[in-house]
């Protein structure tokens, strides 16, 4: 860097450093952080563990309370929004039949795939470890920090990992090719629809529903989704909801991933050849 | 000097320092004409947005505590505990979807870059405006 630059940069920081305190004497954002809670966040807080409450959600953490009850509808379409930037990317980068042969012909120049032995052995144990950990974080999503989305993300990087240290062919040969992961993600994404649709399915053998009803409500009398098991809260559909959600976001960035694996030469030949024709 | 006022000089500080990122992310946006410069400056302003939100929930107490109840049983005396030392859960409940989707939209965004320098052999913007078709 230049003497120039931190010049700047420092002359940002004192000019930073003046404004706050005029403001900070005038008072003019009044006191932040705020000591109190918002009415709302008072609401969430008091009603996701209080079975006295209609609004009970038998999960002790806040965060996903909100994401998969009281905001779920929110949560739908937001996952609704990442279905399409997928499905996006994935139209961008399609193959045709024809170019998945100039894979399999690639494929076959290469030998031996991958890293050295070190690398490979490691990589392996280390899959295994962030699968386990991915597994932890979803599936205690309801009482702990983590969820769905946390889960799915640390899930999706063990497949990156492998792709990087044993190679894109030994990813497929193990069986997860893209179409493979395309149908894990829809996969997913159809159980977090049937589960919004179950209550009102089983509604019409009887009783009160709702579309994307968690627990059963106390005056709806109904067989809902559990709220415990095994002496743990279960959060009604929340824990569905994660193991759900965790699949359709680690098979949708493992599409990602092996989309970007394949060799550029092979589409700059793809291109050539179009060009040529 | 008290405590109160260093306790808002410091956050004041803290949101002025996030505009001003938001306003270098935005120039980059806009005057750098190459496309991955573009998107380092998209991904700079979505992450500037959620620790904005992050700080947003934030509430100065002591004790400060996450949104996670740590009785599976409460009783009422826990609850008012709880609180009286939460954060606020809603900001971030909304961070979370946020970061999913900035890496889904970011990753869009990125495979079509790709493209655009495969079919066109250039990211830069001025060039690809030449194109016709």
């Amino acid at each position: 860097m230049k003497r120039s630059e931190y010049i700047i940069g420092i002359g940002i920081a004192i000019v930073i450093a003046l404004i706050a305190y005029f403001i900070t004497q005038a008072w003019a954002l009044g006191p932040i952080p705020p000591r109190d809670l918002r009415g709302i966040a008072s609401f969430y807080l008091y009603s996701m563990m209080n079975e006295k409450s209609p609004f009970y959600v038998s999960s002790p953490e806040a965060v996903t309370s909100i994401l998969w009850d009281y905001r779920g509808l929110d949560t739908l379409y937001e996952t609704a929004v990442f279905f399409l930037a997928i499905i996006g990317a994935v139209t961008v980068f399609r193959l045709l039949r024809e170019h998945e042969k100039k894979v399999e012909e690639h494929r076959k120049e290469i030998k031996e795939p991958g890293m050295t032995l070190i690398v490979r052995l490691i990589t392996k144990l280390t899959f295994t470890i962030i699968m386990v950990v991915a597994a932890s974080i979803a599936l205690h999503g309801q009482i702990t920090p983590g969820g769905g989305f946390q889960g799915g993300a640390a899930l999706a990087v063990a497949p990156l990992l492998a792709i990087a240290g044993l190679s894109r062919y030994f990813v497929e040969d193990v069986g997860l090719k893209e179409k493979t992961a395309l149908a894990l993600r829809t996969l997913g994404l159809t159980i977090i629809g049937l589960i919004a649709l179950i209550p009102l399915i089983l509604m019409s053998l009887g009783g009160l529903a709702y579309f994307m009803q968690n627990l059963p409500k106390p005056w709806a009398k109904y067989i809902g989704f559990p709220e415990w098991l095994l002496g743990v809260p279960l959060g009604g559909s929340l824990f569905f909801y994660n193991i759900a959600e965790c699949l359709a976001v680690g098979a949708g960035f493992t599409v990602v991933f092996l989309l970007l694996s394949i060799p550029e030469d092979i589409f700059k030949k793809i291109i050539e050849g179009e060009k040529g024709e | 000097m008290n405590e109160e006022f260093i306790v808002t000089f410091l956050w004041t500080y803290i949101y002025l320092t996030l505009l001003v990122i938001l306003g270098l992310a935005i120039y980059g946006i806009v005057f750098r004409p190459n496309i991955i410069k573009k998107i380092i400056a998209l991904t700079i302003l979505g992450d500037t947005a959620n620790i904005f939100m992050i700080y947003v929930g934030y509430r100065y107490t002591y004790p400060v505590k996450p949104p996670i109840l740590w009785s599976w049983k409460p009783n009422a005396t826990v609850l008012d505990t709880f609180l009286h030392q939460s954060v606020d859960p809603l900001p971030q409940a909304l961070v979370i979807t946020a970061i999913v989707i900035n890496l889904a939209v970011t990753v869009l965004i990125c495979f079509i870059a790709i493209q655009a320098y495969r079919l066109y052999g250039s990211l830069d913007v001025r060039d690809l405006a030449k194109l016709k078709g």
